[in-house]
């Protein structure tokens, strides 16, 4: 009986490893199909966000903002920068205020 | 029958047999079902250390990320600003080459490229394929005219793959990213001195800049450099505690995308290879001094002050005659007196004021992250150098390690290291003590006084809700052993005084009276038209407050920290 215990109990054990290391393999396969892929969506995406980095630098929007804007792009000053705040579900509008005195 | 008759006669059979243990190398003890198991168990064994050698093993794409790019020799790592957008950048591009031996039908070919690139000079297109072996048609092409033109299918055209480095901000980081040779080397700024980093890794590199503060001050500081007609300017933005440089703008600049030889010396980077005699802003160094040595309090009277000195033939007076013959040492700073100035460093000696000065970075050599940092001299602290040193003249240093001493100044009294590299993951906790607890605050409070005070000499950076506070100084330049008329004018300031954040700098090279400039008084309704006095009072504060104006509220909402 106990031979018979022993030589199940390896046979199952050879079983399960030649499962296991058929699945990783799969899996590992995808991994790098995944992977893959986020290499060619990162190379997409670095493109664009050059892309967006040009037409979004600060020297563009103000070309954008004379040409569409006009006046309707005013610069924020401090005093009219405010905080909202939540605090035990009380909401509050407070002055944005960096100094003491 | 009987003659048949034989004997049996039965014998024991004597055996010779005699059982003797198999006397080989290999002795196997167990018995069957042990050596089946220890063979399952051999078999079992190795394909678990083949499991955990597949498991333990990197990915493909783990050893192509972190190899270095030795493929392409052109490759550099992408430099962004701390916001992440790009500052400097490595694209591929293709240039499309014609090898005229491989043209089949020539018309057919111009027809073709006729309907892609309309706008070509066709006529010195058929003269090339005539004439040469091989010719580049488009360099850079578009995406889109690539894909038409490769659809052609003509074996001719030779599409050839080129990595360029593109820097999108332009002039915005000149001084600051530098510039690459055609052989992929960084010859100045950031591209030089990581230069290594850059072409081995993949991983960009992330600076403490910040692109929109780095443009709006540019923009102002150009805005008054006309104005000013400056020869050039400089601006340069840290935070105290941490020694993050947020802006570092020089002036005059250049397109890193042109690779120009710049040979002009007026091009050098003003915040970090540029050494001036700054003037008065050092006197708060003086002032610093003597409060850390015990020697001062800032109501320390100092009486009898005479309007001027003589030092080894030389005459030191004061900038502003109707300057009190009695002032405390903190009006002494307030209203920038030379004489006091020389008064308090000669309390302090000039070894004691000299180790100061060194301690606070001002006199030492520092170690920045560009290459481009002019060499500290070591002065000989005299009587004389010890005079002139306490408000700012016969010492030169760069308008960098002006800002690490006012850092040090502001931020408790710890020491400070400026960077342009963002490691964020790094300790950034304040260290080393170098001044005495309250020293920084008793200086910070009188700085705030220079602005905000009638009597101070920065009235026009009283930028309301900043709380600003800083130091003013007007620097006549070195000339053949003498002084010339033109000045460097800096204001150096600290912003909010109640808990200082930042310190912004701002120095103009030799400006001009600006006669239609109207002054908006902060202090009081009304202002004035054109410069009164060239000093840096009526220069170099103007711009600090219109700059801290514009870039108040981005750092008001993104980078200081509200209760």
């Amino acid at each position: 009986m106990k031979k018979i215990v022993l030589i199940l109990s390896i046979f199952i054990l050879i079983l399960s490893t030649a499962i296991i290391k058929n699945s990783a393999k799969k899996i590992e396969d995808e991994i790098f199909t995944v992977k893959e892929n986020l290499r060619f969506l990162n190379s997409e995406f670095e493109k664009i966000k050059l892309e967006h980095d040009y037409l979004g630098s600060s020297e563009k929007l103000l070309e954008f903002q004379s040409q569409y804007f006009d006046d309707e792009l005013i610069q924020k000053k401090i005093e009219n920068i405010k905080v909202f705040r939540i605090q035990n579900k009380d909401k509050k509008i407070l002055n944005l205020n960096i100094t003491k005195e | 029958m009987k003659k048949y008759r034989s004997k049996i006669i039965i014998e024991d059979y004597k055996n010779n047999f005699i059982y003797k243990k198999n006397e080989t190398n290999l002795n196997i003890q167990f018995n069957r079902v042990a050596f089946i198991f220890f063979v399952f168990f051999i078999i079992y064994l190795i394909y678990t250390i083949h499991l955990i050698h597949l498991g333990s093993r990197k990915s493909k794409i783990d050893k192509i990320e972190n190899t270095p790019v030795t493929f392409d020799k052109l490759y550099r790592a992408d430099i962004m600003d701390i916001n992440g957008n790009y500052l400097a950048k490595t694209v591929k591009s293709i240039d499309i080459g014609i090898k005229t031996s491989d043209v089949i039908d020539k018309k057919k070919l111009l027809l073709s490229l006729k309907i892609i690139f309309p706008n070509k000079d066709f006529d010195q297109i058929e003269k090339k394929l005539n004439q040469k072996n091989y010719f580049y048609l488009e360099k850079k092409i578009t995406e889109e005219n690539y894909e038409k033109i490769m659809k052609l299918g003509d074996k001719s055209i030779i599409p050839e793959e080129k990595v360029l480095r593109i820097y999108p901000q332009k002039n915005l980081f000149s001084h600051i990213i530098g510039q690459i040779d055609d052989d992929n080397n960084g010859i100045s700024g950031l591209e030089k001195s990581f230069n290594e980093i850059l072409r081995k890794t993949k991983k960009p590199i992330r600076l403490t800049v910040d692109k929109d503060v780095q443009f709006l001050i540019r923009k102002e500081l150009i805005k008054y450099q006309e104005i000013f007609k400056s020869k050039g300017s400089a601006a340069m933005l840290m935070n105290v505690n941490n020694g993050n440089i947020l802006s570092l703008v020089s002036l005059p600049d250049f397109n890193p995308n042109e690779r120009q030889n710049i040979t002009d010396i007026n091009y050098i980077n003003r915040i970090t290879k540029g050494t001036y005699e700054l003037g008065s802003v050092f006197k708060t160094f003086t002032f610093a001094s003597a409060l850390n040595e015990g020697l001062i309090e800032p109501e320390t009277e100092f009486l009898d002050l005479p309007k001027s000195i003589k030092c080894d033939k030389h005459r030191i007076g004061e900038y502003d005659n109707e300057i009190p013959s009695n002032l405390s040492a903190e009006q002494i700073l307030i209203r920038s007196g030379n004489i006091g100035s020389v008064r308090i460093g000669q309390k302090i000696g000039p070894d004691k004021h000299k180790s100061f000065l060194k301690k606070i970075g001002v006199l030492n050599q520092i170690n920045f992250d560009i290459e481009e940092v002019a060499p500290q001299k070591n002065y000989n602290f005299g009587k004389c150098k010890l005079a002139t040193a306490s408000f700012g003249h016969g010492v030169a240093t760069t308008i960098l390690q002006l800002a690490k001493g006012y850092a040090i100044i502001s931020n408790g009294g710890f020491d400070v290291k400026p960077t342009l590299i963002d490691k964020r993951t790094q300790n950034n906790k304040k260290k080393n003590r170098i001044l005495n607890k309250g020293v920084s605050e008793q200086v910070v409070r009188v700085l705030r006084k220079i602005v905000n005070t009638e009597e101070g000499t920065a009235k026009f950076a009283n930028v309301l809700n900043y709380e600003i506070g800083g130091k003013t100084g007007t620097a006549d330049q070195p000339k053949d052993g003498s002084y010339s008329e033109a000045k460097i004018n800096t204001f150096a300031s600290i912003f909010p005084t109640s808990n200082p954040q930042y310190v912004f700098i701002v120095m103009l090279d030799t400006p001009q009276k600006a006669k239609d400039y109207y002054y908006k008084y902060r202090h009081q309704k009304g202002g004035w038209k054109g410069t009164l006095y060239n000093t840096a009072g009526w220069t170099s504060v103007e711009v600090a407050g219109k700059i801290i104006d514009k870039i108040g509220p981005i750092l008001a909402t993104k980078y200081i920290e509200i209760n």
